[in-house]
């Protein structure tokens, strides 16, 4: 055994007075909570659906015969423990689908640092200027070419375009980037994270959705007055609505009108669904 | 690393408060929290580290408990921030959470270096505190290695479950095969090998110094560098040896971590054979109990 060993106090006891008093307001965490925070922690981001089975998995370990909590409120009780960390889980919603997911999000940073950890200067630097080409773009998204173009400009050592390339994909595989074609655009995750630093590092090129007024990289927009939407906002503000017009000039709105998210229709669907969609999630 | 530095360094100002209004459930709670704190806590605290705030528009609920304790624990000296100490804690916790994941322990003068700043003369007290948030909220126990540089490890205090790798996202380690045969045969071979027979070992299942391995890269790197790096594995220079030869132990991550049993039952699963019918083990066993026996046997060899 080695030779000196710092353990913590046993949690059972002394609690420092702050907690106990605010016992009531702060959630308690036992270690359902904990495995949960933990196996959460692996992945970073994680859709709902596989949240839930998480949350189930936790239970099962420990505490097999409880009632498994409404997730909203098991997370609200992480989340007001985490609270004195500047952590918190933030639930968000894909942009293309309305697909929900949960992130680990660190609130003390508004910058590109969180991501610091894993990533080189240059490569810090690259997605940087992918993050600028993809806000200034009419679309959303920005090309690979227009991209590597860039690989000259970048701070600290000196990339080739080839490994640029590798770079881009491991901000896909890592989940701050995603592909469509040759296209990236930000994963949900990462507009999560960085929407205070994004509002207030590009002022005047970043878009806002008319209905929920959140950052906006991906959507629909108005021909006439230029507003724009999410892809899922518009899906929910013209549910059942044969003739949708746009809430701002009351133009026609000239684009398909998507389908809200139905996770049980997801479910319902079966396997081969399920195959497709896991194809899809790779891609996120 | 950088990325906490930069943090605490307060680079960043204190974002817009009114946007982006917070999406789901807490913005009632943070109605209550802020008719609970007027005048009581500085929102933004003073001696220019706003930037240290932090951008939920929600403030730290368990501040204004904290502020009575932070009175008491107020510094004397030196320009300090007014944050509590508690909160203040959060910084220690996160760096550890952040590092933990590499598995290379942290030195103590990195976690002074990176992340307590003014507070030096409480890093006993921050440190304690930051423990304990680990082990409360994550079930992470912060334990101190080898004395002399300090380095500390983050365990596991949950029992880890064999379903968990359904449900984890990183897979564990793709390195952990290696690691485990290398542990299996440091114990099968009396708890110490040389890196000559590790490698007379390997060798047979495909596996050289100095050839690519398709799942591990570099195992030599991996072996004589990276896990001694994490405190997997103790190498020690065999002494007078031409060339320089090392000798492999348990290192004192694995002598906490887990147990002579479970590396060999993972041994044995890889060589299909009941782990109770291996000396090795047994014989370590009859050592290790006191021995109830009065015939007086000697444990074998």
């Amino acid at each position: 055994m080695p030779n000196s060993l710092i353990c913590c106090t046993p949690f059972l006891q002394k609690f420092p007075s702050y907690m106990q008093s605010s016992a009531r307001r702060m959630g308690i965490m036992t270690d359902v909570h904990r495995r949960f925070l933990q196996l959460l922690m692996t992945h970073g981001v994680l859709e709902e659906r596989d949240v839930k089975r998480l949350q189930k998995h936790c239970y099962e370990v420990h505490d097999r015969n409880a009632t498994v909590e409404k997730l909203e409120d098991f997370i609200n009780n992480i989340n007001s423990v985490l609270e004195s960390l500047y952590i918190e889980i933030k639930k968000g919603v894909t942009e293309d689908d309305g697909r929900p997911f949960y992130a680990l999000v660190n609130l003390a940073t508004t910058s590109v640092s969180k991501m610091a950890t894993d990533f080189a200067e240059n490569e810090l630097d690259l997605f940087r200027k992918a993050l600028e080409l993809i806000i200034d773009s009419e679309t959303g998204f920005a090309s690979s070419t227009n991209i590597l173009n860039l690989v000259d400009q970048l701070k600290g050592k000196k990339m080739r375009k080839k490994e640029a390339e590798q770079v881009l994909q491991k901000f896909v595989q890592n989940k701050w980037l995603i592909e469509k074609e040759g296209e990236f655009t930000l994963h949900g995750r990462a507009i999560l994270e960085m929407e205070q630093y994004i509002w207030e590092t590009y002022p005047d090129a970043t878009k806002m959705c008319n209905i929920c007024h959140r950052l906006l990289i991906q959507g629909q927009s108005c021909e006439t007055c230029g507003i724009r939407m999410h892809l899922p906002c518009v899906a929910k503000y013209f549910q059942s609505n044969p003739e949708p017009h746009c809430p701002h000039c009351n133009d026609y709105w000239p684009h398909e009108i998507p389908e809200v998210f139905d996770p049980e229709k997801e479910r319902e669907a079966g396997i081969s669904k399920l195959n497709k969609k896991s194809l899809r999630s790779r891609q996120h | 690393m950088a990325h906490l530095g930069e943090c605490s360094a307060g680079s960043t100002a204190v974002p817009p408060q009114q946007k982006p209004r917070r999406r789901g459930r807490s913005s009632a709670q943070a109605e209550k929290d802020e008719e609970r704190s007027p005048g009581r806590v500085p929102r933004v605290p003073s001696g220019g580290v706003a930037e240290e705030a932090p951008s939920t528009s929600r403030g730290p609920g368990g501040s204004q408990e904290a502020l009575g304790s932070a009175s008491q624990a107020a510094p004397s000296a030196g320009p300090r921030t007014q944050k509590p100490l508690e909160l203040k804690a959060a910084e220690p916790v996160q760096f550890l959470l952040v590092k933990d994941r590499k598995k290379i322990p942290v030195r103590r003068t990195d976690v002074m270096k990176h992340v307590v700043g003014d507070y030096k003369d409480l890093f006993a007290d921050l440190l304690r505190l930051a423990a304990q948030r680990l082990q409360y909220v994550f079930g992470y126990q912060l334990v101190e290695l080898e004395p002399e540089s300090n380095p500390y490890i983050l365990m596991d205090a949950l029992e880890p479950v064999e379903e968990d790798a359904e449900v984890r996202g990183d897979q564990g380690t793709p390195t952990t095969g290696l690691l485990r045969m290398a542990l299996g045969l440091i114990f099968m071979k009396g708890n110490t090998i040389k890196e000559t027979e590790v490698w007379d070992f390997l060798r047979r299942l495909g596996v050289y110094p100095t050839k690519k391995h398709l799942i591990w890269g570099d195992p030599k790197k991996l072996i004589t560098e990276d896990f001694v790096r994490q405190r997997y594995l103790e190498s020690r220079r065999t002494p007078h040896t031409d060339p320089v030869d090392y000798e492999f132990q348990w290192g004192p991550r694995t002598n906490l971590e887990t147990s002579k049993r479970k590396v060999l039952k993972f041994v044995a699963k890889v060589h299909n054979q009941d782990p109770e019918a291996c000396e090795a083990l047994s014989d370590e066993e009859k050592r290790a109990r006191p021995a109830p026996e009065p015939s007086g046997r000697a444990p074998s060899s």
